[in-house]
């Protein structure tokens, strides 16, 4: 079943075109990653999917129907925002206690909600006092109100402390273990890689890639390169092995595995080795090239990557 | 709806603001009151009425009046406290339909109008029985005046409440609604009042005043030449409630539409 659908997806800020005709699903029973630098235009897909922002063209479903049209949408998705706020004269429990109120939910709900994240003892100081951190865990019990069924978190990491962070990822583990949807999204594609199962890639408002982390994470693996006499035999060896080995002159590629696969075939094979080296592509680098030369699924203008691409501990977009 | 309303209610009583506003609703009240009817009998030549005659309860409850001012900061604050404090965002993803969080802020703050017409009230009705137990004037002369005076007092809070929430619904920015709507009845309508009066007691406070007139004064104000007649109380009443709803309409279409970034 699909828990969200987007078609065709598109905003327009201006001369500013954040989300350029998006298209992509989210199945129930998933963690999916939705990735891309700092300004890919993550957060306004996400509010887009939320209602919060007017699509100038295409369509963002939740369990089937558009945002506003769901009938009780605090059951149905909790959501994470960044920027959202919080009024800092109101205490942590009455500020749930507003929103409990106003989706028809149980009183008893606000108490369930701070235990789950860990503020009951906070609980009754005003949120003025509060740490980011705290916010962020305010913010997520504030999502998790209704016990929805899909979760929707944007950039949740930001701001959060290593513990903040760890916490978070065994909470997501939770959710994601009781068979429910959460969409994800970050600008740090190695914290993801901890938590989801696919992922979705942006870059300048385009699908730069989609699918399951597995495939992203093989393509990120080594590529050993060995010099030998034997290049001819040692593909064939590969390629029996199930590597998809190429070979130019007496220079052999072997992608997508490692040294010590490499090497343990060609001893017991005895093929002479004149030289070897790893070449390793990280994940990270691997989502720098995606997101800096543009959508795969068509052209788009270059730009440096510089320009486009955080560092590994960018701000928040 | 009744759930938006509650939490409308809740969201209003767990801000200290809200119960500040109240506060200097009672303070300004009794200050006011208290400097009007205790000033000398005469200054600058203007002659106040004696203490305890109905002219003098007269006086001292029409600054009641004052809190029509604080009822709009409320509507104002209801509304746009929301944006200043980024609870918008959790708010509309509770309820999508923006036009029923307004709807529930037009009725929350009308009650809220009324909540700082009370305390105005009590405040008032405190002073009054303090100066009949001091002697002066009687409690049934007293009372009556109060009568006169408060129910248009208490009519226009709600309608200021709803006006606040209007001016907050369209320009979003706690400060700049704010000044634009005591700035319009402190600056704009004297102006409009002094220079154009057949447009100016159109405009809030004038027509305040008209609907605070229903149990009172004939519908004159001012001495002399500076005359203003005004609207009739029900036409006050009307043009109030059309200010509240029709900025709340065009907030509603304009501001509240826009994207929450």
């Amino acid at each position: 079943m699909t828990a969200i659908e987007v078609r065709g997806l598109t905003k327009r800020f201006g001369a500013v075109l954040a989300v350029d005709d998006l298209s992509f699903e989210v199945r129930a029973g998933t963690v999916t990653g939705f990735l891309g630098p700092n300004g890919a235009g993550k957060t306004t897909t996400l509010r887009m999917l939320l209602g919060l922002v007017k699509p100038t063209a295409g369509s963002a479903l939740v369990n089937g129907v558009p945002y506003h049209d769901l009938p009780d949408p605090s059951r149905a998705v909790g959501a994470v925002l960044e920027s959202t706020g919080f009024h800092p004269a109101r205490t942590a429990r009455n500020h749930l206690r507003t929103i409990a109120t106003a989706a028809h939910l149980a009183p008893s709900r606000v108490d369930e909600v701070l235990e789950l994240v860990g503020l009951t003892a906070d609980a009754d100081r005003r949120v003025g006092g509060y740490s980011m951190g705290m916010r962020q865990r305010l913010e997520l019990a504030r999502a998790m109100l209704g016990d929805p069924e899909v979760l929707i978190l944007d950039e949740p990491a930001n701001g959060l402390d290593p513990q903040g962070i760890a916490w978070l990822r065994g909470f997501l583990r939770w959710f994601a273990s009781t068979e429910r949807v959460v969409l994800i999204s970050s600008h740090l594609l190695a914290e993801a890689a901890q938590t989801v199962d696919e992922v979705i890639i942006l870059a300048r408002g385009r699908m730069a890639e989609q699918g399951p982390l597995e495939q992203l994470l093989r393509r990120a693996s080594t590529t050993v390169r060995v010099r030998t006499p034997d290049a001819e035999r040692l593909v064939g060896l590969l390629q029996g092995a199930g590597i998809n080995a190429r070979r130019q002159g007496d220079v052999v590629d072997a992608p997508s595995t490692t040294a010590d696969t490499v090497g343990r075939l060609m001893a017991d094979n005895a093929v002479v080795v004149l030289e070897m080296s790893t070449s390793g592509e990280s994940l990270e680098q691997l989502f720098f090239e995606m997101t800096a030369h543009g959508a795969m699924g068509g052209p788009g203008p270059d730009i440096p990557a510089a320009a486009t691409v955080p560092g590994p501990y960018g701000g928040p977009s | 709806m009744i759930a938006l309303v509650r939490a409308e209610v809740l969201k209003l009583r767990t801000v200290w603001s809200t119960w500040v506003l109240l506060a200097i609703t009672a303070v300004l009240v009794g200050a006011l009151a208290a400097a009007v009817g205790f000033a000398p009998h005469r200054r600058e030549g203007v002659v106040f009425p004696p203490r305890g005659t109905v002219a003098w309860f007269d006086s001292v409850f029409s600054i009641m009046a004052i809190s029509l001012d604080l009822a709009l900061v409320l509507g104002v604050i209801a509304t746009t406290g929301e944006q200043r404090h980024k609870t918008v965002t959790s708010t509309y993803l509770v309820e999508p339909r923006r036009g029923r969080v307004t709807a529930a802020k037009l009725l929350v703050c009308a009650a809220g109008g009324a909540v700082v017409a009370l305390v105005a009230g009590a405040v008032g009705l405190g002073l009054g029985f303090a100066v009949v137990g001091g002697g002066f004037g009687n409690t049934n002369e007293m009372l009556t005046e109060f009568r006169h005076v408060w129910p248009g007092v208490a009519a226009s809070g709600v309608l200021f409440a709803l006006y606040g929430v209007g001016l907050g619904a369209l320009l979003r920015n706690q400060v700049v609604s704010i000044i634009v709507g005591l700035g319009v009845t402190a600056i704009v309508e004297p102006i409009f009042v002094a220079a154009l009066p057949s447009v100016g007691r159109w405009l809030p406070s004038e027509a305040a005043q008209a609907l605070e007139s229903v149990t009172a004064r004939p519908h004159v104000r001012g001495l002399g030449s500076n005359t203003v007649h005004l609207i009739t109380w029900w036409e006050g009443a009307l043009v109030l409630l059309a200010y509240g709803l029709l900025l709340a309409a065009a907030g509603s279409f304009t501001t509240l539409r826009a994207d929450v970034t």
